[in-house]
């Protein structure tokens, strides 16, 4: 940072309609919207100087988020509520920060510090009561790996590793939600809706996925897991 | 009416196509007036990317919208995915802003870009169930309304469209629909809203109009039946200062194209250039004052959000007082980011120095030239008034200034082309490249590249030019191989634009009526999106012109003779018949004329015709 730099963080919510945005869709979308905000933010130095901001890990298209995270360097200090109501003026409503705090600048970045991250998985249809998807994702888990097919290239998940606390169906509307913790790696991040529909199609339920939502993200450190970057 | 509200059903197929967020509204500055009574719905016959920027959309959606009690929306056409997904199930084409169908909107106008958006035309119309004929509708169909750039020959598709606007929309939108809210509330049939309607000017309706042929068949002309007026004049706003630009506009989430805020900085070109129908059809210049500019675009960065402002107008850099708008910009926009882009360029000295000017001496993207032709000869035929000095002029001074990459615009098949001026193309380039190596420090000249761009001319309507015959295909094969071999392979990228997309193009711009038959044809047959290079099989076009009975090279390839009647003689652009035969004699004989914003007028009888003038803020620089 340099000097008579201030790094503001915000945490926002895609949901509502625009959970079908794609990551470089939503950054665009809080780059403008902090500009409108009418904030003075720090231009990166170089060939095509650019707002000075940063994300927490992408969100797939498709994919809600409650708890999501991005840092934005300013110029001049402008103390938070200020802040915060110049950025809910200027937001699109279903991308509105729901907080924002400086943090310091030598923490680690969003990127690279968030490596937990819990989700709901809403499933429907003939066989989606609890028991029936809990024995299903329960065979899943059993046989250790989980292999994903991504394009032309096959990912394999250690599901031990990717699943650090167990998963937890509950009875909702039309069906049950699946709500489980999945630990980003270098390997990438394992979708937890491929998950759910992989354990649905190996037991063979007439059930399927009908959203996701990623409810919260969170910093790892030493074995802690629930620490929220703001 | 049920006015359903599709979202649900929506949403339902977002998961299994490619961007949802075409589909899904919630931008920044779309405007929700869901208790509206009027609805209009305009709509871009091509993907959401592509129609968004549309600047006259969003003109005239800002203008609407200010009206009380009536809603302007927008709708796309979607992509074959979300489309084969829509028929599946059974959703028809919605609104964006209501997300209601469209066909229970009150109006819906359709604006043409270009001719070969003439199929989505007909994919909208479809997906919105709408019967394709004006014939065909009834009171329960919303109006459907054209303008455009293609109106100046409206007959390909004016089957298809119960009104079609000629002109500039900014006040004839809030006519036609004051006009047609009280027809309906009056419960008037009809017939009788369009023969309203008609009495609006620049409003063709072409229900009111029957084609006349002789025995053989061959066209004789188009009359107006009843009271229409027998021509329908183009619509012009006197000022430009008089009509604020639309500041708020909307914000797209999808990286669609000409991603930027643009202010429309001039109307207008009247250098003359003999092929350029924009030139003669958006006559006469109109300049928004540089104080209006800078408070536009200032105000219009704090509203969107943009990292990215562009001036636009046919020449930019034409602007009497753009010097003084860029150098204000640019202190004003000086670290933040964000920057100013200019869409063309002259060819001149002039040109470069506007160019360092937006690029503020940092990032240099590539400079874009349209030299048109190869040789003196065949610019001075076309009235290109630009030298080859001045454009290796402007490439020695942009490569020593540090630019690496300069792109050129260029036709074959020009009337009175020889194949030495084909020839003339590599020539020039040729020397381009050689003028930018020299201007090029050694070490850097591995970086130099010169893009060509080449299309065929296809003759358009209101231009000295639109009796001449467009080159057949086997012939833009012949002179495309002369190119080739004439050109230099090292740092040169040589384009071509499709042959066969200009043939239909060329076919569209200038048939009449009886192409409305192909146009359909062509749709059923599986024709859409035939911009998209990759979706365009001319095969569908020629069984569709086959089955129709016309013979497409006898309207695009075919010299005309001046008294003969032609489909378009009952619109005008105001620039009149006399000018553009006079102007068609002097291009025969290599004669140019000057530009008249610069000097004095040359008797295209647009000011005196439309009640207009040319409105400069001060004195141009030629
Ligand atoms: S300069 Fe020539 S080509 Fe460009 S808009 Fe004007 S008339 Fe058309």
């Amino acid at each position: 940072m340099a000097s008579g730099e201030y790094r503001l963080r915000v945490r926002y919510g895609k949901v509502g309609r625009l959970r079908w945005l794609s990551h470089l869709e939503v950054v665009r979308a809080l780059e403008r919207a902090t500009r409108r905000a009418g904030l003075k933010y720090a231009v990166t130095q170089g060939f095509s100087p650019h707002i000075k901001i940063a994300f927490g890990p992408a969100l797939p298209v498709g994919t809600a988020g409650e708890n999501e995270y991005y840092d934005v360097w300013l110029t001049r200090y402008t103390g938070i509520d200020e802040v915060f109501k110049r950025l809910v003026d200027a937001t699109a409503e279903d991308l509105a920060p729901t907080a924002v705090g400086y943090v310091p600048e030598r923490e680690v970045s969003l990127a690279a510090g968030i490596t937990v991250a819990v989700y709901h998985v809403e499933v429907e249809g003939r066989d989606s009561e609890v028991g029936k998807v809990q024995s299903a994702l329960a065979g899943i888990v059993e046989l250790g790996t989980l292999t994903v097919q991504h394009r032309d290239k096959q990912k394999v998940f250690d599901l031990t590793r990717s699943l650090p606390e167990e998963m937890r169906v509950k009875e909702a509307e039309g069906g049950c939600t699946v709500e489980l913790t999945v630990r980003m790696g270098p390997e990438g991040s394992l979708r937890p809706e491929l998950l759910v529909r992989a354990a649905l199609s190996s037991a063979s339920l007439d059930a399927s996925v009908r959203s996701t939502t990623r409810v919260e993200t969170y910093f790892e450190s030493e074995g802690e897991l629930h620490t929220r970057p703001l | 009416m049920t006015q359903e509200d599709l979202w649900p059903r929506v949403e339902a197929l977002l998961g299994r196509v490619e961007r949802p967020a075409r589909y899904i509204d919630r931008e920044w500055g779309a405007v929700h007036k869901p208790e509206a009574g009027y609805r209009a719905v305009f709509v871009y016959p091509d993907t959401y990317e592509v129609g968004q920027p549309n600047q006259a959309i969003a003109i005239l959606y800002d203008r609407l919208n200010a009206v009380a009690d009536v809603a302007a929306e927008r709708a796309y056409v979607p992509w074959l995915d979300m489309a084969a997904l829509m028929r599946e199930n059974g959703v028809p084409l919605f609104s964006l802003e209501s997300c209601k169908p469209v066909c229970e909107s009150d109006l819906l106008g359709i604006t043409l870009p270009h001719e070969l958006s003439y199929t989505n035309v007909l994919e909208a119309l479809d997906l919105t169930g709408i019967p394709f004929r004006s014939a065909d509708r009834d009171v329960s169909h919303p109006l459907v309304v054209g303008g455009g750039p293609c109106v100046y020959n409206p007959e390909p598709v004016a089957p298809f469209f119960d009104a079609i606007l000629i002109g500039e929309g900014e006040d004839a939108i809030l006519e036609i629909v004051a006009v047609h809210r009280e027809a309906k509330n009056a419960g008037v049939s009809r017939t009788e809203i369009l023969t309203r309607l008609a009495e609006i000017p620049g409003v063709y309706v072409p229900s009111l109009y029957t084609e006349t042929r002789d025995g053989s068949g061959a066209f004789k002309g188009i009359e107006p039946l009843g009271n229409a007026p027998a021509q329908i004049t183009k619509r012009v706003v006197g000022d430009l200062e008089s009509v604020a630009p639309p500041v708020r506009g909307v914000v797209p989430f999808v990286d669609v194209i000409h991603d930027r805020f643009s202010v429309e900085i001039l109307r207008g070109c009247t250098r003359g250039c003999r092929f350029c129908q924009a030139g003669m059809v958006y006559r006469p210049v109109r300049e928004r004052s540089a104080d209006t500019v800078v408070r536009e675009v200032m105000s219009g960065l704090a509203c969107s959000g943009y990292d990215e402002a562009s001036l636009t107008s046919l020449s930019t850099t034409d602007h009497s007082q753009i010097e003084e708008i860029l150098r204000r910009l640019h202190r004003r926009l000086e670290g933040t980011g964000v920057s100013v882009s200019l869409p063309s360029l002259r060819v001149d000295a002039f040109g470069v120095e506007m160019a360092h000017l937006v690029s503020g001496g940092g990032k240099k993207s590539g400079l874009t030239f349209a030299p048109e032709a190869g040789t003196q000869r065949l610019r001075d035929v076309i009235n290109k008034n630009v030298t080859e000095e001045d454009l290796l002029g402007s490439v020695e001074r942009a490569f020593a200034a540090g630019w690496r990459r300069v792109k050129l615009y260029f036709m074959i098949g020009l009337p009175t082309e020889t194949d030495a001026d084909v020839q003339g193309i590599g020539e020039l380039v040729t020397r381009t490249f050689a003028v930018a190596r020299a201007a090029t420090p050694p070490s850097a000249r591995g970086s130099i590249r010169v893009a060509v761009s080449v299309s065929t001319f296809v003759p358009k309507t209101q231009t000295p030019f639109q009796w001449e015959a467009q080159i057949p295909l086997d012939e833009v094969r012949r002179r495309q191989a002369i190119l080739r071999d004439s050109m230099p392979r090292k740092g040169i990228d040589l384009h071509w634009h499709d042959a066969q997309e200009s043939f239909l193009e060329g076919v569209m711009a200038r048939g009449g009526r009886e192409i409305a038959d192909v146009i359909e044809s062509a749709w059923r047959g599986g024709a859409k999106f035939d911009a998209w290079t990759e979706q365009f099989r001319l095969q569908r076009w020629a069984d569709a012109f086959e089955c129709c009975g016309v013979d497409p090279s006898a309207i695009a390839n075919r010299q005309r003779t001046e008294d003969e009647p032609l489909p378009w003689d009952h619109i005008s652009a105001g620039v009149s018949r006399k000018y553009l035969l006079s102007e068609r004699a002097r291009a025969l004989g290599t004669v140019t004329t000057p530009d008249c914003s610069f000097g004095s007028c040359t008797g295209c009888d647009v000011c005196g015709d439309l009640g207009v003038e040319v409105v400069l803020g001060g004195e141009r620089r030629g």
